[in-house]
């Protein structure tokens, strides 16, 4: 190393990591002492008194967190990554086809396929609640129409419904991300690669089964493992769309965290859930790159 | 790579050079048509429904062309929203870019010791649920007297856009080819001046796109400023544009407004380099 290089190597990083630590390890660690106390909402002044670990207790023995658990890892996470993987699988393939090409659509069908990534969720969650709104939506206009319904459905009021459309916004809203990893891969898949394998005589089945889905199984790992990280994690649909509700029927970790911090007071009882959560992805993604992707992960970094 | 029963293709096959039926060519493309259509369609239509006259605005048909949604929007004080948005996203876009291309300078181009775990650790700040960082922060900011407070959120912007930007920046340095480094240093150029005088120009499409990238993510963030921001005159558009849902009632017209105002620098600054960054996400996923 060259004279002065180590310091060098500080004076670049040392940016960074104040804002790093500040902002993300000390937090952290600030919560984990608070989820050992009964701090409230209303008397931070004061601070919380150590209970050591009633609120984990609490945690486990709940059955509300029960519900907000299997709400997290089924419906919210497990369901809508599997739609959003499968989806995207499928419209990459769509959007990869020879016949778009023939009819010369795949310019103006990848530029319009970025419009809902570039619709920030915010934005998409105001454009379906007004589509799925009961009175004025556009969906239960056409559904009444065609005659399938007689009433309106109330899609985000309604349990039967209001998973099934909160999945949809989601999935609306993230597949472009997703379709746009799996063209990327499609497209550096070598033609001799296929070609060789129509002239070994292998039919359109055949083919997707042995060569490109091997050749996609790289960004599937990746994709399903950042996707399970952003949704797991987010706030904003389940908070915008349903305000865990109807009642707490919708209720996920991060809403849960929300709720308990600045709607019940409880930021101890919050920090646990939130200790919950990290601890919960952690072990996710611990697990997932031993079982299933150690060697497409040691390849990418 | 086993491909089973070579050989049982038929000798003859009659095949358009697509490979499919005239009749499945058909289907394939109105089903590319169909996914287009909803894939742009709750888009296109708050942009369209913005620009409808208040009464119409539910009806099926485009009606007249009207600016009656933005002049009661800005009626609203919602012009003190996008203001407030504005500066704290360019402030902090600023300073975490500033900061990023330092930090990735030193992870692409220097050696120490365990970078590997320390750039790993950056990494994990992306996969982190900003969730869990609202209630220390809300408690620790109470304590300072920061709630309600520009500076804090500028600050908790710059944070939150740092990981992705290194990220992304580190990408683009590999491209970038170290010979350059050297030969600057070789003929007495100092570090700082490489990363300012010859890296930062060749970079810059990389440095506007990661930039990009941060000002989008602060522009639509939701949960920080919820938390932390309560009086109607700090609150940035997203808050702002939430307000306008009520209890039982909704402002619909200011509410298709106040979005398509959201989302037009999205679409319009961004489309061109959502590609960009979607190949660089995939890179790491292509890459074998």
């Amino acid at each position: 190393m060259i004279k002065g290089e180590r310091s060098f190597v500080v004076y670049v990083l040392v940016p960074a990591f104040f804002f790093l630590v500040m902002f993300y390890v000390y937090p952290t660690l600030f919560n984990l002492v608070n989820s050992f106390t009964d701090l409230s909402l209303f008397g931070l002044k004061q601070g919380g008194d150590w209970i050591g670990f009633a609120n984990y207790v609490e945690l486990l023995t709940s059955s509300d967190f029960r519900h907000v658990l299997w709400n997290t890892a089924f419906w919210l996470t497990f369901v809508s990554v599997t739609v959003r993987i499968l989806l995207g699988l499928l419209l990459a393939l769509l959007l990869n086809s020879k016949v778009l090409v023939k009819y010369r659509l795949t310019s103006v069908s990848r530029v319009l396929l970025l419009v809902p990534w570039a619709t920030p969720p915010i934005v998409a969650i105001v454009a379906w609640r007004w589509l799925l709104n009961p009175q004025l939506g556009e969906i239960n206009r056409v559904l009444l129409w065609l005659g399938v319904v007689d009433q309106p459905i109330a899609f985000l009021a309604e349990a039967a419904w209001v998973w099934p459309a909160l999945i949809t916004i989601m999935t609306w809203n993230t597949l472009p991300l997703v379709t746009l990893a799996f063209l990327a891969s499609l497209q550096s898949l070598p033609s001799d690669l296929i070609e060789a394998a129509e002239v070994d005589g292998a039919g359109k089945w055949q083919r997707l089964r042995y060569v490109i889905l091997p050749h996609l199984k790289p960004a599937i790992i990746v994709m399903t493992l950042m996707s399970t990280f952003w949704t797991f994690n987010n706030f904003v649909y389940v908070w915008l769309t349903t305000a865990a509700g109807p009642g707490l029927y919708t209720n996920v970790m991060a809403t849960e965290v929300y709720i308990k911090a600045f709607i019940d007071g409880r930021m101890g009882y919050s920090s646990a859930v939130g200790i919950a959560m990290a601890s919960i992805m952690v072990l996710f993604g611990i697990l997932y790159l031993r079982l299933i992707a150690e060697r497409e992960f040691k390849e990418v970094f | 790579m086993a491909v089973a029963r070579a050989g049982l293709a038929p000798a003859f096959r009659i095949s358009t050079a697509t490979g499919f039926s005239l009749p499945m060519e058909l289907a394939l493309v109105g089903l590319t048509l169909v996914v287009l259509f909803v894939l742009v369609y709750p888009t296109a239509w708050i942009i369209i429904a913005s620009f409808k006259s208040p009464a119409a605005i539910f009806s099926g048909e485009f009606g007249d062309f009207s600016l009656q949604n933005y002049v009661t929007l800005f009626q609203t004080g919602f012009a003190r929203n996008i203001f407030n948005s504005l500066y704290l996203c360019i402030g902090a876009v600023l300073i975490s870019t500033f900061v990023s291309v330092l930090a990735a300078y030193g992870f692409s181009r220097m050696r120490f010791r365990a970078k590997r775990y320390i750039f790993g650790s950056v990494l994990l700040g992306q996969c982190f649920p900003w969730i869990i960082l609202v209630t220390p922060l809300f408690i620790l900011f109470a304590q300072l007297g920061l709630l309600n407070n520009h500076l804090s959120m500028l600050f908790v912007y710059t944070a939150i856009s740092i990981p992705f930007s290194i990220y992304l920046l580190v990408g683009y340095l590999e491209s970038v080819p170290r010979e350059l480094d050297e030969a600057a240093i070789i003929d007495g150029c100092s570090r700082f001046g490489v990363i300012w005088r010859i890296i930062f120009p060749i970079m810059l499409p990389g440095v506007v796109a990661t930039a990009t990238y941060a000002f989008m993510l602060c522009w639509t963030e939701y949960l920080f400023a919820l938390a932390f921001l309560t009086k109607m005159q700090l609150k940035t558009m997203p808050l702002g544009l939430y307000a306008f849902f009520g209890e039982d009632t909704a402002e619909w017209g200011n509410i298709m407004a106040a979005s398509a105002l959201t989302t037009l620098p999205t679409l319009l600054l961004f489309l061109p380099l959502q590609t960009r960054l979607a190949s660089g996400l995939a890179a790491g996923a292509v890459k074998q």
